[in-house]
């Protein structure tokens, strides 16, 4: 249905140019439920909004249903017509009733009656859940109603595919639910729709098909449980564990080891990481760096913190290490006691690389 | 409607109290202009006796134009008042509460001013005016409106402008007994000799009310034929136009408010009322004056409010394009007309920009007011548009309205009723606005407010009595807004 082929996007503000698609290749067939996901600022928007030509493509080829939608002859209008979206911020026509906003398009473009168009509004309000409000204004509503508003609107006009541009981050927690059902139900009912939303466990449950976006590509995409169970690339892996990440580079000995500690104490309490964590994390980094590692060479420091099953893990890695750290070391040396009294492993990955585990 | 009729009859009951007038003191009776020295002056501004009076020092000059000398001097502005001596006579100021106190100053000669390559006109009109002369009729004619005036006013009624003949614009300011109003129609000394001048040549005269110091411009930007204004030979208005051969005499008077007047003030606030109403508006049917007054701001108010909306449009559309060169441009267009005081306009599009073509005074000024307003209301729109924020654009987009109709369907109503309360001042703003006609001979309701004024030389009644008209059309333009916003409210 829908086919993309090196799809690029550059803003330009004048003197700055901003590449936020740069390679995007994908294809999309009928009855698909597209999740895309991914870090913020990575052309999730921008590329569904280059479906719909509200943002214009800098480059490559977009065809729906075999047309090249980029041809300067193609009817964007009509294009339109058949694809819905579905914003952030609802966009209801705020001096319209929800009725009026319903009916405008399908009598100004489809040449529907006033009569035929409100017939088939208050069956689309009655699917929303929204009857009773149709002749309410936008502004008389709450959040979650005029999101399912919006999405009673889209439906009016028959569209062949919906775009979802993160229908739930404008919401109230507690109106998001409202909406994640009923375009739950529109999926059960077979329409076609590509969503982009940070609801992750929503968009594992309702797509069939996952993109992953990263630094302006599709970087990995495969079905919900390839993607959120066996991720295959580094930048997927962090995303979906929620991983974390803090990191020290350290030249030589006379590091700042307060300076760190105290940075070490922003992030674990920006995690919720409860103070007994941060002496235990405290210790560690002391005891490894000033008696473990042999520091001969500049020694760099990673947390990773994973949200999502709430471990925390320390490596040290020394840059021109040639002997292994831990075999030279005694078995009951001190530091390397302490250490492991407190951490639930310690690990030599490789030749200067320290793991430990909390 | 309650309010309105508040303000009338507050204003009646104003108008019949105002004629206190000045405080009498101990009289001071001057005898030369030296004598004026430590007193105010009430004078015509930019006129020969302003630039004798302005060489005395110690007086204090109050430039005000002709009509209002004795105005000036009645209300007690001015301690004094400087008027040609057949004036003071002709409109037996005297009678009227007014004491001549020395006269002579200034004596000189009136004469028609036309333009300077003109010698032909000039001439055709000396050769008539010769031939009056040394038939001796000229000297009858002249003492006849000299010492009876009110039965030659009546004799001048029977002889009208002639309608046919090659058509002569002339510029006049109105000065009774030179030029007055009569029932609608111009007469006057000059009028009266203008009119048989054309008759005996063949022209027809069409009779332009101007400003006084706006005469000349006028004439050499080719808006009128002549001025006939009593004008006094001077040279430095020989510099600037052919005088013709002299045809009156004249001299000033100094005169002042006579402290053995003002007796009369025991009459009833109801009769005074009365009779402000009689003097003002039913003598010589002066209403039918202030009719065709409010038709002309009624005209010039709507035809420029059409105007200033399509020019605003337009200029909202070219400043909002994405094309930098297009919206710098018409940027610096509506901030540059903005910042001319529309007043200014008006006069460079009268006697600059439209001076060589043959416009009439309307319609330079619905130009001029459509243009100013139209800046200013390209800006009113403008922040309408903006306030329609660019997801109502997207949402149209989206479901595959086109820019037209996105703005037709959703932007439009949204821009209508965030912008009606500012409209609603800007409309108000330019009713009042055209007030300021009388600067290029387009006799307004404000101007035949001063036609009367200067008629009666009551300056109360004629004032409230046009504010009033004035409230009464920004009630209902801004009642019709009001309307208009209330059904696109309750529409919603």
């Amino acid at each position: 249905m829908i086919s993309v082929k090196h799809l690029s996007k550059v803003f330009n503000n004048g003197e700055k140019e901003l590449t936020v698609l740069r390679d995007v290749n994908c294809e999309i067939a009928k009855g698909e439920v597209i999740g895309i996901i991914g870090p913020s600022g990575t052309g999730k928007s921008t590329f569904l909004r280059c479906l719909n030509r509200l943002e214009e493509p800098s480059g490559g080829q977009i065809e729906i249903n075999g047309i090249d939608i980029l041809d300067r002859k193609a009817d964007v209008n009509l294009l339109r017509r058949k694809m819905g979206m579905v914003f952030q911020n609802f966009n209801l026509f705020h001096h319209l009733t929800i009725l009026d906003n319903i009916t405008l398009c399908p009598c100004t473009l489809l040449g529907k009656s006033r009569k035929e168009a409100e017939i088939r509004a208050m069956e689309l309000l009655q699917l929303v859940g929204l009857y009773d409000k149709a002749g309410s204004l936008p502004s008389e509503l709450s959040g979650g109603q005029k999101q399912r508003a919006a999405i009673a609107r889209c439906l009016a006009m028959d569209p062949e595919i919906i775009l979802f541009d993160e229908p739930t981050s404008a919401l109230d927690p507690t109106m998001v639910s409202e909406v994640l059902v009923v375009i739950r139900r529109l999926a059960r009912e077979g329409m076609t729709m590509a969503i982009v939303s940070h609801e992750m466990q929503f968009v594992r449950s309702v797509s069939t098909r996952i993109f992953f976006m990263n630094e302006g590509v599709i970087y990995e995409e495969g079905s919900p449980e390839q993607i959120f169970e066996h991720p295959q690339r580094p930048a997927t892996i962090a995303f979906v564990n929620r991983i974390r990440t803090l990191e020290f580079k350290l030249a030589d000995k006379h590091f700042d080891l307060y300076g760190m500690f105290g940075e070490v104490g922003i992030f674990c309490n920006k995690y919720g990481l409860g103070n007994d964590m941060l002496m235990k994390v405290q210790h560690v980094m002391e005891e490894t760096l000033y008696g473990i590692l042999p520091f001969d060479g500049a020694v760099t420091l990673t947390l990773d913190y994973s949200e999502k099953d709430f471990t925390l893990r320390l490596l040290f890695t020394e840059d021109g290490c040639t002997t292994s750290v831990l075999d030279r070391l005694p078995g009951d040396f001190l530091p390397l006691k302490i250490v492991q009294g407190m951490c639930a492993s310690l690990r030599e990955t490789e030749t200067g690389k320290i793991l430990v585990e909390m | 409607m309650r309010a309105i009729w508040a303000y009338l009859i507050l204003s009646l009951v104003l108008s019949a109290c105002s004629g206190a007038g000045a405080e009498s003191e101990a009289e001071f009776a001057p005898t030369c202009i030296e004598d004026l020295s430590g007193h105010s002056v009430a004078l015509p501004g930019g006129s020969s006796t302003d630039l004798l009076v302005s060489s005395y020092p110690g007086i204090d000059i109050m430039r005000v134009s002709l009509g209002d000398i004795p105005i000036a001097v009645k209300s007690g502005r001015a301690d004094f008042g400087l008027l040609q001596e057949v004036q003071f006579d002709a409109n037996q100021m005297a009678r009227q509460g007014f004491k001549k106190y020395f006269a002579g100053i200034l004596r000189g000669s009136g004469a028609i001013a036309f333009r300077k390559d003109d010698v032909a006109l000039c001439d055709e009109f000396n050769h008539f005016l010769r031939a009056m002369k040394a038939s001796g009729e000229y000297d009858r004619w002249y003492n006849c409106w000299l010492h009876n005036l009110d039965s030659m006013t009546v004799e001048a009624g029977k002889r009208p402008a002639p309608q046919e003949g090659k058509k002569l614009i002339v510029g006049i300011t109105l000065a009774h007994p030179y030029i007055f109003l009569q029932q609608d129609a111009i007469t006057g000394i000059e009028p009266d000799l203008m009119n048989l001048f054309c008759r005996s040549a063949g022209y027809s005269p069409e009779y332009v009310i101007i400003q006084f110091p706006a005469l000349i411009p006028s004439l050499n930007a080719n808006k009128i034929d002549l001025i006939l204004s009593h004008l006094l030979v001077t040279p430095e208005r020989a510099k600037q136009v052919l005088f013709s051969d002299e045809y009156m005499e004249g001299g000033l008077c100094c005169f002042g408010v006579d402290p053995q007047w003002g007796a009369s003030g025991g009459q009833g606030i109801w009769t005074r009322t009365k009779e402000n109403i009689r003097h003002n508006l039913i003598e010589e049917d002066r209403w039918k004056l202030l009719g065709n007054g409010l038709i002309v701001t009624l005209e010039l108010s709507l035809l420029s409010l059409l105007v200033a909306i399509l020019l605003g449009i337009l200029l909202c559309y070219l400043r909002m394009r994405p094309n930098a060169v297009i919206s710098g441009t018409t940027r610096v267009f509506v901030d540059v007309v903005r910042g001319i005081p529309v007043l200014v306009i008006l006069m460079i599009m009268f006697y600059v920009i439209f001076a060589k073509v043959n416009m009439s005074g309307v319609a330079v000024s619905i130009f001029g007011f459509g243009l100013f307003f139209g800046a200013c209301f390209s800006e009113v729109f403008r922040s309408g548009m903006m306030s329609v924020d660019n997801g109502q654009w997207e949402a149209g987009a989206a479901l595959g309205l086109n820019k037209m109709q996105t703005f037709r369907l959703v932007a439009f109503p949204q821009v209508l009723r965030r912008i009606i309360p500012v409209f609603k001042g800007e409309v108000i703003a330019l009713i009042k606005s055209t007030s300021i006609v009388g600067y290029v001979a387009v006799l307004d309701l404000t101007c035949v407010g001063d036609i009367i004024r200067t008629r009666t030389l009551d300056a109360f009644f004629p004032l409230i009595l046009v504010s009033i008209i004035y409230i009464i059309l920004s009630r209902l333009s801004g009642g019709l807004l009001d309307a208009l916003d209330r059904k696109l409210n309750a529409s919603k």
